[in-house]
């Protein structure tokens, strides 16, 4: 269409509409992400394009393991703190997961995994140094409130990591709050059970419940998971979403797989490339827009207290990342501790829930059977209500709309996606499919054969430059953009990501260390 | 049993068939070794035993000390 020029109110252009295969990192602010809007059929800021994306990712990157580099994250301890002689280290294991990208000059977006079942609920104990499995659970229709077994009150709270008491300036502390929670522990010590673990009292299968942890009372030591997104095993072997029933009373839980990825759409920040400056009139610098700047909030990393920014750094050296925010209300929500710019222990990065990253939305119906549930899918458009009238024809006599917040706490990158394929639990399929019906399969396909095509270009472009040593895992976790995933990934303060905490593992399974100058084997 | 560290839930299991004819994209270039040790997706079995410092207790113990402003040594 052609620009017209308005009246003296202003000159109106058309909006411009979106290209179809061209998906670009999500900026809406204020609506929260996807919705399809009323004028166009193609949402370029969908969800479901990154679901679709990461399973193309998944099929492509981490069926073969490329790319792929385990380790085991030692975590440091405070000081006066004594691991007993030949006692198990206190570990996270986790896997860091490459993917090739055209967008980035490094040719490489990096992907971290913590994996399922690295806090367990059955190392807690009470004051009476007994363990605290589920004692009981209620429900209502939004959430289980779980109960875990002890003697808890204001003056015997939940202990360490579930609550962290005041101290000074720095209010109450949940750190874990956000975290996946399943309750896969049956006795102290036993096993994790997963979906085909038989009860021998029994012979069927044990079966388990995923959901999200709300939020804690410290005092009652009583925890809210969140019924919406959770996903039950039953005793047929089979996955499905939202539990029908609540976490098992007697067992202990165990934190589901934890992700984050150093890609500009996850973290919601732009790159500026030094390749193509003064190439094209795209913006030279990173800007952040103005809806999601927190005014003064910033991040300094420092080595020996002088501004170091410089992506790759030795092995040995350990940088200090400092979050600096004005005041409290320009945190981001839900937010754990309110960082102030006087308070130089702000070192953490909203680790117990990631930045706000919009909800993704569900046009569904409740579930009669399930109280509270919306049952995943296809969008149903069953939004009204109807009466016959004596001619045949249809009077609508209410009208309602289903959007509800659906599934996981935060909206994934097609790389995360990927690695919830690759988890083995299908990840729902988002609600916001953004296109007419009519052309879903066309489009569809084009969107695929661009991911494969952008993904082959990726890899030879890779393959032509080559990683260099300081490119990959441990060695490029304190640049700018890893180091606020690392916090985010291993959930502990910025202070206690160190260099000399990775063990890393190579292809035969041996396992390095970086910090002492281990190197894998050729 | 599981014993302590194995992984309890894997994502996949590659046989020895598969590990033999891993290549990199379109290239004659053979993947040798066994495949990593952890996978993504994977379930880990840490029971840390009474006594032991546990991982959730260290995470604990990292932000306690956190919050009281002490650093690792």
């Amino acid at each position: 269409m052609a620009k017209k020029s308005g009246s003296s109110f202003g000159t109106f252009d058309r909006s411009p509409i979106p290209e179809v295969n061209k998906i670009l990192p999500i900026r809406t602010e204020f609506s929260k992400g996807s919705v399809p809007n009323s004028l166009y059929s193609v949402d370029q800021e969908s969800a479901w394009s990154r679901w679709r994306r990461g399973f193309e990712l998944y099929c492509k990157a981490t069926i073969n393991q490329e790319y792929s580099y385990p380790f085991d994250y030692l975590i440091p301890l405070p000081p006066g703190t004594v691991i007993p002689p030949g006692s198990n280290p206190p570990k996270i294991p986790g896997v860091f997961q490459g993917f090739p990208t055209a967008n980035k000059e490094l040719g490489m977006h990096w992907a971290g995994v913590r994996l399922a079942g690295s806090l367990r609920f059955d190392n807690i104990r009470d004051k009476d140094g007994d363990p605290s499995p589920i004692l009981s659970v209620t429900e209502d229709d939004d959430y289980w409130y779980v109960q875990i077994s002890g003697d808890w009150s204001a003056t015997n709270p939940l202990p360490a990591p579930l609550f962290i008491p005041p101290v000074g300036p720095i209010p109450k502390q949940y750190p874990i709050n956000g975290e996946i929670l399943e309750d896969r522990v049956v006795s102290v010590g036993g096993a994790v059970i997963n979906s085909q673990t038989i009860d021998p009292t029994t012979q069927k299968r044990y079966g388990y419940v995923q959901a999200v942890l709300i939020s804690t009372n410290e005092t009652t030591g009583v925890l809210k998971l969140q019924k919406q997104g959770s996903v039950e095993s039953t005793p047929d072997g089979v996955l499905r979403t939202p539990a029908t029933r609540p976490p098992n009373v007697g067992r202990y839980l165990i934190t589901g797989a934890r992700y984050c990825c150093s890609c500009q759409d996850f973290n919601r920040r732009d790159f500026a490339y030094m390749t193509t400056l003064g190439q094209n009139n795209k913006k030279l610098f990173p800007r952040t827009r103005a809806a999601t700047a927190k005014p003064g909030r910033h991040e300094i990393m420092s080595l020996r207290g002088v501004v170091d920014n410089s992506a790759m750094t030795d092995a040995t050296v350990n940088r200090n990342m400092q979050v600096v925010s004005p005041s409290p209300q320009y945190n981001v929500p839900p937010t754990v501790t309110p960082n102030t710019s006087t308070d130089a222990r702000s070192l953490r990065d909203n680790p117990g829930v990631y930045r706000d990253f919009g909800n993704v939305y569900l046009r569904n119906r409740p579930s009669p059977s399930i109280p509270g549930a919306v049952a995943d899918g296809m969008p149903t458009y069953d939004d009204y209500s109807t009466v016959t009238n004596p001619d045949g024809s249809h009077t609508i006599t209410s009208l309602t709309d289903y959007w509800t917040p659906l599934l996981d706490e935060v909206r994934y990158c097609k790389h995360i996606y990927a690695m919830k394929f690759a988890e083995k639990i299908f990840p729902p399929e988002p609600s916001d499919i953004p296109i007419d019906a009519e052309g879903i399969v066309e489009w569809e396909q084009d969107l695929v054969a661009k991911v494969n095509k952008d993904n082959e270009k990726a890899v030879y472009d890779l393959t032509v430059r080559g990683l260099s040593t300081m490119d990959v895992p441990p060695y490029n976790c304190q640049a700018p953009m890893m180091m606020p995933m690392m916090q985010k990934l291993f959930n502990v303060p910025s202070t206690f990501v160190l260099m000399s905490g990775f063990r890393m593992f190579d292809k035969n399974g041996t396992e390095y260390n970086p910090s002492t100058g281990g190197s894998p084997a050729s | 049993m599981a014993e302590f560290g194995e992984i309890v839930d894997a994502t996949f299991v590659l046989s020895a068939e598969q590990v033999e004819i891993r290549k990199y994209g379109f290239s004659e270039i053979l993947f040798s070794g066994t495949p990593t040790v952890y996978h993504v997706g994977d379930v880990i079995n840490l029971p840390y035993a009474s006594g032991e410092i546990s991982t959730m207790q260290a995470v604990g113990l990292a932000w306690g000390a956190f919050a009281s402003g002490v650093t690792p040594e």
